[in-house]
């Protein structure tokens, strides 16, 4: 099946498209027509929702929220609001609406749309009135939803490029666990290096043979001579009570400050290195963890706002009603 | 609650499970981030290996890893982590010029 070409404007080239795509900005916009479309209609409504308040402060009547001014824009921008709210997780649940590719994506962008507008709307219904009442308490309660959409928003951009950052140090070229084949690295190393030191150490049975080979040629006293070195006939290679076994388990080899031993890595060559690139990728799956876990919770932040939000509305839409429907009856 | 931190997968992992998609496309249907018509061929031939091309490669920036694709699939397959793979890619690409 032939790539899918899209006739949208950001469209790369044939060429680009042939060799294939690539890099991952931190930072990028893709706008769509349909977008546009969105984007305009919104900023022509908050526009024109400021202007005409503007214009109304000055020249109107009664520049007050509870005018009938003051009111249509309550009533439009809570009708948008709560069109922002449910449109979009009523869609996410509905099975019908899924079955079009992209239509999840579109309920998302009115849902920003419905949000944003819907704010100023509400906004411009406050006529600048920011008493300590139940309405401002609601008003600052969907500006704090709306920045925490806003916010959540970046963070589904950002945190996905740094989650694949943190995996790719995690992972090799090839793709496959970096933990993996640095632990396979490791263990070949120690083998290597235990290997080297059992060589260079003369093992007990090779020194008790040495020592019965000594005795059965017979001691100094006996009036032969030596056929090797002659220290060699008062020299045990046993340890003494008061040495440790290389091969107790609380034999500890502690280096000479100036021997080259004590250097870091010395014993096992290569192994430090190792174990630092270890420690890097378990920090890198650390970070990735955590990554993952502000995208999540930023979103159920963000749900348990808007139901904080809904509260407020809804005590200054009982008191508003208690203001405005004597009003209207009399 | 689905666990929020199932960590990146290996290559030979997400190859298995490319291997075992049926080619439903309820995960796409399912998801949030796509915001244009692409078919789930395409998007698995290019998921692996070669070169991605431009549909694809928005999509995989898009796609903000919030799972919604995973219920969805028939087979039990975790499209989240073939697109973090996707996005691996990409990312290495950019590294590399």
């Amino acid at each position: 099946m032939p790539v899918l070409r899209s006739s949208s404007p950001y469209d790369y080239s044939a060429s680009q498209e042939r060799s294939g795509v690539g890099g991952y900005p931190l930072f990028f916009v893709y706008l769509k027509p349909h977008n546009l479309l969105r984007i305009s209609l919104g900023l022509f409504i908050i526009i024109a929702g400021l202007a005409f308040c503007i214009w109304y402060s000055r020249h109107g009547s009664d520049p007050t929220p509870d005018s009938l001014v003051g009111l249509s824009y309550a009533v439009v921008g809570t009708v948008f609001l709560l069109l922002a709210g449910l449109l979009y997780s009523l869609r996410r649940r509905s099975r019908k609406s899924k079955k079009v590719i992209g239509g999840l994506r579109s309920a998302l962008g009115w849902h920003m749309f419905f949000g944003l507008t819907g704010l100023a709307l509400i906004f411009y219904h406050s006529f600048g009135n920011f008493n300590p009442r139940s309405g401002t308490y609601a008003l600052y309660g969907l500006i704090a939803l709306v920045i925490s959409g806003i916010i959540g928003r970046a963070l589904d951009r950002i945190m996905p490029r740094l989650i694949a950052k943190e995996a790719s140090k995690a992972l090799t070229v090839e793709g496959e666990d970096r933990i993996e084949a640095i632990s396979q690295q490791l263990q070949a190393i120690v083998e290597h290096n235990s290997q080297r030191v059992r060589g260079l150490t003369p093992s007990p049975a090779s020194a008790s043979s040495a020592l019965s080979s000594a005795a059965e040629r017979g001691g100094p006293g006996r009036g032969r001579t030596l056929h090797g070195p002659w220290d060699l006939a008062y020299l045990t290679l046993e340890e003494t009570p008061q040495e440790l076994s290389r091969y107790e388990p609380s034999y500890r080899l502690v280096p000479d400050r100036k021997s080259p031993l004590s250097q870091p890595g010395a014993l096992l060559p290569g192994a430090q290195e190792q174990i630092a690139a270890l420690r890097r990728i378990e920090r890198a799956l650390q970070r990735e963890q955590f990554y993952r876990y502000v995208i999540r919770y930023w979103r159920i932040f963000h749900i348990l706002l808007a139901l904080v939000t809904a509260g407020l509305v809804i005590w200054h839409l009982e008191y508003a009603a208690s203001l405005v429907i004597p009003t209207l009856f009399h | 609650m689905r666990n929020p931190v199932l960590l990146h997968k290996t290559a030979s992992q997400v190859q298995q499970e490319l291997e075992a998609c049926i080619g439903c496309n309820e995960c796409l249907l399912a998801c949030p981030a796509l915001d244009e018509p692409l078919t789930i061929d395409v998007l698995n031939r290019e998921t692996f290996g070669g070169p991605i091309s431009a549909p694809v490669a928005r999509f995989a920036r898009s796609c903000y890893q919030c799972g919604a694709c995973v219920p969805p699939c028939p087979v039990g397959l975790h499209r989240d982590a073939m697109m973090m793979w996707l996005k691996i890619r990409l990312y290495r690409s950019g590294e590399e010029d």
